[in-house]
């Protein structure tokens, strides 16, 4: 799988430092994303400024993790993020129907964000695994991923936990950066 | 004084930016469509047809064409995905729709679908571009026949065109690009979605 993914993203930026944001609420299964992908190490940092960061160094991509939702004071700090970001990975828990509002809500502050506006958009409806999941039109309609007019957005039904559906997102990524975005 | 002119300024000289909305059933070619779109009017490299995966979301082409900036947002196709077809058919200025003019057994569901997308109301006067793609396969049926099979009567109050095409080749992509581009900057719809867009040009002192 490391190696699939190795062919998948080299020389894909070629020697620009480029960075991959995993957003999401928390449970939503990031880390364990990562972890599934199997690209290194990750590596857990809490900062001074007050939220915890993990980061995945792949190549010359940096994979970047935090929750959203909560503090609203330390949000201005997220934006040390942002810059040369190219692709926002979202992870959503399907089965979580009662906070998938807040889901939504906190996707789409984040896409108001200026440094953020050329990044695609990869969307996991993750946990598929648990029953009462919704499927990837039902969270699209939850997500209201319509809204997104001037940007690329794909949405896959994942299992991080069986490492399904995964693969296929990154795929779908790695082609549309390729391909211009 | 000088916004006035401004906006005079623009109304003249700014070049319009029509959206172009890619619609169909599933695997009729409407990325690989998008992604020849690129190859042969801009400087992006589209990506070959064996690289394509079914979409799920949005994607989006942006190009010039006679002198005009277009839009194209190709959505997933898939039974379960055309319910966000129409979140975005308000700010269309016209419809590609695509067909697999090789794949009769599917005919009744793209008809029936097409149908229903020219019922919407969103949608009003807006010009349709249908395509009757794989041409480049030997049984493809032509852009008449298929007019003929879909035999639609909704298509009066708008402009049409059917047109034979081949995403994977490109054969007769220039022709539909033409008249769409001539189409859109002629019609009521575009002239309705500029005035919505508050964009009245240099009458509005």
């Amino acid at each position: 799988m490391g190696i699939l993914f190795t062919r998948m993203f080299s020389s894909l930026f070629g020697n620009r430092e480029a960075r991959i944001l995993v957003l999401g609420l928390d449970n939503a299964g990031k880390t364990t994303i990562l972890y599934r992908l199997q690209m290194g190490e990750v590596v857990s940092t809490i900062p001074t400024i007050g939220f915890n960061v993990e980061t995945v160094q792949y190549n010359n991509i940096k994979f970047q993790v935090w929750d959203l939702g909560g503090q609203t004071s330390i949000r201005p700090y997220w934006r040390c993020y942002f810059p040369n970001t190219q692709a926002i990975i979202y992870v959503v828990d399907s089965s979580d129907t009662d906070r998938m509002v807040i889901a939504k809500d906190e996707f789409h502050a984040i896409l108001e964000e200026d440094e953020l506006k050329g990044a695609v958009v990869l969307i996991f409806a993750n946990k598929q695994d648990l029953p009462g999941a919704l499927d990837d039109a039902a969270v699209t309609e939850a997500l209201e991923l319509h809204k997104i007019k001037s940007r690329q957005w794909a949405i896959f039904k994942t299992s991080a936990i069986k490492g399904e559906g995964l693969f296929e997102g990154l795929d779908w990524l790695s082609n549309t950066l390729k391909s211009g975005g | 004084m000088f916004s006035l002119f401004y906006g005079l300024w623009n109304y003249i000289f700014s070049k319009t930016e029509f959206h172009v909305l890619i619609l169909g059933i599933d695997k009729t070619g409407k990325t690989t469509l998008l992604e020849k779109l690129k190859t042969l009017y801009s400087n992006l490299e589209g990506l070959p047809p064996d690289r394509i995966v079914p979409t799920v979301g949005l994607n989006i082409g942006r190009i010039e064409a006679s002198n005009t900036k277009l839009v194209f947002w190709d959505l997933g196709g898939q039974s379960g995905l055309r319910t966000i077809w129409e979140k975005y058919y308000e700010e269309a200025h016209a419809i590609i729709y695509v067909i697999d003019a090789a794949c009769p057994s599917r005919f009744e569901d793209s008809k029936s679908t097409l149908e229903k997308v020219l019922r919407h109301r969103d949608l009003q006067g807006a010009p349709i571009l249908i395509l009757a793609n794989k041409q480049d396969i030997a049984n493809a049926v032509s852009a008449e026949e298929l007019k003929r099979y879909l035999d639609l009567k909704e298509l009066d109050e708008r402009p049409y065109m059917f047109e034979a095409v081949s995403a994977y080749d490109g054969t007769g992509i220039q022709e539909g690009v033409d008249w769409l581009v001539e189409v859109m900057e002629r019609s009521k719809r575009t002239e309705m979605l500029r005035v919505r867009a508050g964009v009245t040009g240099p009458v509005s002192i």
